[in-house]
């Protein structure tokens, strides 16, 4: 198996086999956009990506390397948060700055499986919570005026389940 | 054998709607298709027609909304404002850029109001979740509110007591965030004449837009009613619970052929005058719950041969005063049920059963629940003439025994079987149930006698989707944990 060579926002270099790498559509596009086909050892720069993260990634995607492809989403139903495999669970025992960052990362190079379990973490980590913890957990401006906190307050508690 | 559909009846309701949106006198053309679930609502499946294209102006728009198509993909910048100098493309190589784009780097700030990252995230909560996500933050909301898809399932409610405080444009502003989220069910909550007649004001584009309304614990009266009535032209499910002080001449005057779904539930003078007034009045009727303690067996023969077609859907909660002769007036005058609830309704003995079995061939939910005079007979006889029975609730029949459960484990179709607190099943009638393969939901809540080991034998069931145990005594932690593991894709309810 060929290896390529990803290199973090701090310089450090990581070789890695090019069909783990391809699971980031990211790393993909640009290997495809490159052409493979000369010799030459390619790195492929990730300026966005510490070496703390990428490390992370590599090894969430080593492991994951042989699962089949997720099956298509029906886009319009909501998603289950509750079957996180033990091993991602343990994977994703880590503080909030490493989760957040992780789905930064997944986002950047568009790994779906990642950002999925990582989304599901965090969304498990807000359910049942209120806006002002949400807003604190997040580092979101609460923008609304008091006025409008009230408006949006009624519009939505006052919504209940058919 | 032809039997009006869900979809026969949503094109009724469609064509309905176009004539008096549009004024255009079409009529949707008959179809005779089979029903595809009984469980879906009429609501749901008129939403459906809508979303999929329907006649109107108004379906279209709603089309629209719902059906638009996703942005290309996140390799496009979203806002000029995120592309930053120095972010991935350009770093790399100059090359890249010739060719395709590269996704643009956001930081965490950047994250949290990308609408294409917010929507994915928002999938991950249920539609009440996302009511207190729509408080975090402008962006949030403005998000939330632009997608129908993530309202739907639930219903706005109006409290009227609070409203009356509140100030006409706020009043206004919650009327146009209803529309916003693609809502066109309303729920009132302690609405009296003037709350409705303040709706009809300050709500002008409900006549459009309303298509199911609900009227809960209310002190409105016949005339509030009737106002509501006219305002809302485009209403076609209604619900009255606890409206107590609505008449049967209140219906008779406002009750209009739009309605295909219609609920009364505990509204004291709900008894034969108002059934009576549904048959007259409702002919496109598809779907009828009424949960009134003074209706007779004699009500039940009012319904008109048009709704021996359209009626798909009986419901008859606690309709205490009903017997055996209730149901032949049932049978003869809807022969094409799908759906038939009888719970609550005690006086039902099996013969009532065998009735239903012999004659109501179509149906595929039957719930006898709280009926505690039927025994193993009936069993009987719904095990051999209802083929396509799907759904069978048998809560607290308390005299139903493991011989019963022999018989129901025949039937092939039955997918889903409720047993709460039948309290004479033993493991012997377990074993019959794990035979049943297509069996996905099963409640045996409340029955003390299954043990540790009867209940694990249920692991033979692989279809299973759901399985309630609660209130079992047999039902150990060791077993859950058993059930779990060989059970991977069934929700066991504990």
């Amino acid at each position: 198996m060929p290896n390529i060579k990803l290199q973090s926002s701090d310089g450090e270099t990581f070789e890695v086999d090019v069909e783990i790498a391809k699971c980031s559509v990211t790393i993909k596009t640009m290997l495809e956009d490159l052409g493979m086909d000369d010799e030459e050892e390619e790195v492929v720069p990730l300026p966005n990506v510490n070496s703390a993260i990428l490390r992370k990634v590599i090894h969430w995607a080593t492991y994951h390397k042989d699962d089949p492809p997720p099956p298509e989403d029906d886009e319009n139903k909501e998603k289950r948060t509750d079957d996180i495999s033990s091993w991602d669970a343990d994977f994703l025992k880590v503080d909030q700055g490493t989760l957040f960052e992780l789905i930064l990362a997944a986002n950047y190079l568009d790994i779906k499986g990642l950002l999925d379990v990582t989304c599901k973490t965090v969304a498990n980590m807000i359910k049942g919570k209120a806006p002002e913890e949400i807003r604190k957990t997040f580092n979101i401006k609460n923008d609304f005026t008091a006025s409008e906190e009230e408006q949006v307050r009624k519009e939505n508690e006052w919504c209940e389940e058919k | 054998m032809s039997s009006i559909s869900a979809q026969g009846v949503v094109e009724r309701a469609s064509a309905e709607l176009s004539k008096r949106i549009n004024g255009l006198g079409l009529r949707g053309s008959k179809h005779h298709h089979a029903a595809t679930s009984a469980k879906t609502s009429v609501m749901e499946r008129v939403t459906n027609v809508f979303c999929g294209g329907g006649g109107s102006n108004a379906a279209a728009a709603t089309a629209a909304t719902l059906g638009a198509p996703e942005k290309p993909s996140r390799l496009l910048p979203q806002k000029p404002g995120m592309q930053k100098p120095g972010s991935a493309p350009s770093s790399i190589a100059p090359s890249y850029r010739k060719q395709r784009q590269l996704p643009i780097y956001l930081s965490w700030d950047e994250l949290m109001i990308d609408e294409k990252f917010l929507t994915m995230f928002f999938y991950y909560f249920s539609p009440c979740e996302r009511c207190v996500l729509a408080r975090v933050c402008i962006r949030w909301r403005d998000v939330l509110y632009k997608s129908p898809r993530f309202w739907s399932g639930l219903v706005p409610v109006l409290q009227c007591r609070e409203m009356r405080g509140c100030h006409t444009t706020e009043r206004t502003r919650l009327y146009s965030s209803v529309l916003r989220r693609g809502f066109h069910s309303l729920r009132l909550v302690s609405a009296s004449d003037e709350d409705a007649i303040d709706l009809v004001n300050t709500f002008p584009l409900a006549a459009k837009h309303v298509h199911s309304l609900s009227l809960r614990c209310s002190s409105i009266t016949d005339r509030g009613l009737e106002t509501l009535l006219d305002h809302l032209q485009a209403l076609y499910e209604l619900e009255l619970a606890g409206c107590n002080e609505i008449t049967e001449a209140g219906l008779w005057a406002c009750l209009s052929p739009r309605i295909v779904s219609l609920t009364l539930t505990d509204c004291i003078n709900v008894a034969d005058e108002a059934v009576g007034a549904v048959a007259q009045l409702l002919p496109a009727l598809y779907e009828f719950s009424l949960q009134a303690y003074h209706v007779t067996d004699a009500a039940l023969g009012y319904f008109s041969p048009k709704q021996s077609h359209t009626l798909n859907v009986l419901r008859l909660h606690s309709c205490w005063e009903i017997t055996n002769h209730g149901v032949v007036n049932i049978v003869h005058s809807l022969p094409n049920l799908t759906v038939l609830s009888l719970s609550g309704c005690s006086k039902i003995t099996d013969d009532g059963v065998e009735l239903i079995a012999e004659n109501l061939q179509k149906l595929r939910s039957l719930d006898l629940s709280w009926c505690p005079r039927i025994t193993d007979a009936a069993l009987e006889y719904i095990a051999c003439d209802l083929n396509q029975l799907e759904e069978l609730v048998l809560d607290r029949c308390v005299h139903i025994t493991d011989i019963g459960i022999g018989y129901i484990s025949t039937m092939l179709s039955l997918q889903s079987l409720y047993l709460r607190w039948c309290s004479q099943i033993r493991d012997f009638g377990l074993q019959h149930l794990c035979g049943m393969r297509n069996l996905q939901i099963l409640s045996l809540a409340g029955c003390p006698l299954l043990t540790s080991s009867g209940l694990s034998s249920l692991i033979q069931l692989r279809h299973m989707r759901e399985l309630e145990l609660t209130n079992c005594p047999g039902a150990s932690r060791e077993l859950f944990d058993y059930l779990r593991e060989h059970l991977p894709r069934c929700l066991v309810i504990e």
